[in-house]
């Protein structure tokens, strides 16, 4: 046996590894520490906005009150803002008929339901990992004093970008479309359906199809549309196009879908409730 | 350790931590992933086992996963596991040259990130990144020993 520098016993070594590995196995098992995480995210997104809004921001505006370009540059943050809120607007206009048509709304009287949208600002969401990893996630404030539920879509300008995960009264999660353990039933024109998966890399989706099942009509650049089968995602909205086909094994190929809405496009986001 | 030794230590290493997300953000679009704070918790284990020890490993590794919003207790595991071996190997290890330690801090790395990409990173695992990674840890820890004797230089660590 080797000797050890450390006072400590060997035991004390072998079960802090133990203790730790047991507790990684039981979180990446169950989430059972999710909780803890979700507590220590939503307090230091909370520090960081009250700081940033009652500390940090006087503070700068005070300091660089004597400079003119401070207010332009406002102004054009704001109007950058407006714009995205705006644009936003513009594509709940442009597709009103197709959100409308979600299964849950009553079908007779489409021209009198107005979509309620609550735009709301990213405040915090973790490039590094939307880039390297899995779990791409991400926080949003509403700008309206609303409450936001679990499971409602979340869109940009771009189009459909995720959906929606309740934390507090005041801060929600978006689980976004690339995300591992996200699904959304998807569509072609040729009435192709199947249940698309996150591939943990931005702006990409995948569906494993067995060809054994019946004729599959699908081919590169074709584009896919949300089927709303799911009961949460509006029918017919377009969400990316088709742009690898691989061959898993001789009865099964996985296809590659690229999505068309960025997350990184802007900093606004809507919420259709 | 002194309390104070230990906030002191936790800051150093939130800090560390917020360096290599940031770097990372960069980096990874070449393949490379920054592990400042696994080399200097390796340093600083190695120059002061009694104090640095597994107990400290998975504090430090908690309050990573909690920062870095990974799964709780990975940072943790593989931090104590990362003692554990420089504790059985630590006689070994001193009679090493910097050069050989630097090699070795490395291949620890890249264990490292080879797990660490495994549970984070399922479907998109890359042997080019592990691979890039102990290039990248090899240049790191040349500098790693200068920053901890500035750290630390209040300090009686």
């Amino acid at each position: 046996m080797a000797r050890l520098p450390d006072r400590s016993s060997r035991f004390m070594l072998i079960a802090t590894f133990i203790i730790c590995s047991s507790i990684l196995f039981v979180d990446f098992r169950f989430d059972s520490f999710k909780p803890v995480q979700n507590f220590y995210n939503s307090s230091s997104i909370f520090i960081r906005v009250f700081s940033s809004e009652y500390i940090v921001r006087p503070l700068y505006r005070s300091l660089s009150s004597i400079r003119d370009t401070r207010s332009a540059k406002e102004e054009n943050q704001n109007l950058k803002e407006e714009l995205n809120k705006q644009l936003i607007e513009n594509y709940i206009i442009s597709n009103k008929k197709i959100l409308n048509r979600n299964i849950f709304f009553d079908v007779t009287n489409l021209e009198k339901r107005d979509l309620k949208l609550v735009p709301a600002k990213v405040v915090d969401f973790d490039v590094n990992q939307y880039k390297c990893c899995d779990k791409h996630r991400m926080f949003l404030l509403p700008e309206l004093s609303s409450n936001i539920d679990s499971f409602k879509v979340v869109i940009n300008p771009e189009g459909i970008v995720g959906q929606t995960i309740k934390v507090n009264r005041s801060l929600f999660e978006v689980i976004l479309l690339s995300d591992k353990s996200h699904k959304i039933p998807i569509q072609n024109e040729n009435k192709f359906y199947c249940e698309a998966s996150g591939l943990g890399i931005p702006k990409k989706i995948f569906c494993d199809i067995d060809l054994t099942l019946g004729d599959k009509d699908f081919e590169l650049k074709q584009k896919i549309y949300s089927s709303g089968l799911g009961g949460i995602f509006p029918k017919g909205i377009e969400i990316g196009s088709i742009v690898e086909i691989q061959d898993l094994t001789p009865k099964e190929v996985r296809i590659i879908i690229d999505l068309n809405a960025d997350p990184l496009a802007s900093n606004y986001f809507g919420v259709l409730q | 350790m002194k309390l104070s030794e230990l906030v002191f230590l936790t800051v150093i290493f939130t800090i560390l931590s917020f360096i290599d997300s940031q770097v990372n953000l960069f980096l990874i679009d070449f393949f490379i992933v920054s592990n400042i704070t696994y080399l200097f918790l390796c340093y600083l284990c190695l120059r002061n086992p009694q104090k640095i020890n597994s107990l400290f490993g998975a504090y430090i590794g908690f309050i990573i996963d909690l920062h870095q919003n990974t799964f709780f207790g990975l940072h943790a595991t593989l931090f104590t596991l990362s003692i554990l071996l420089i504790n059985y190997n630590y006689f070994r290890l001193r009679m090493f040259s910097t050069l050989q330690i630097t090699a070795t801090f490395s291949f620890f790395t890249v264990f490292f990130v080879g797990f660490k990409s495994i549970l984070v990173s399922t479907m998109n695992f890359q042997y080019l990144l592990v691979f890039l990674s102990f290039f990248w840890a090899f240049f790191t820890y040349l500098f790693v020993p200068s920053l901890g004797k500035f750290l630390i230089k209040k300090t009686k660590l």
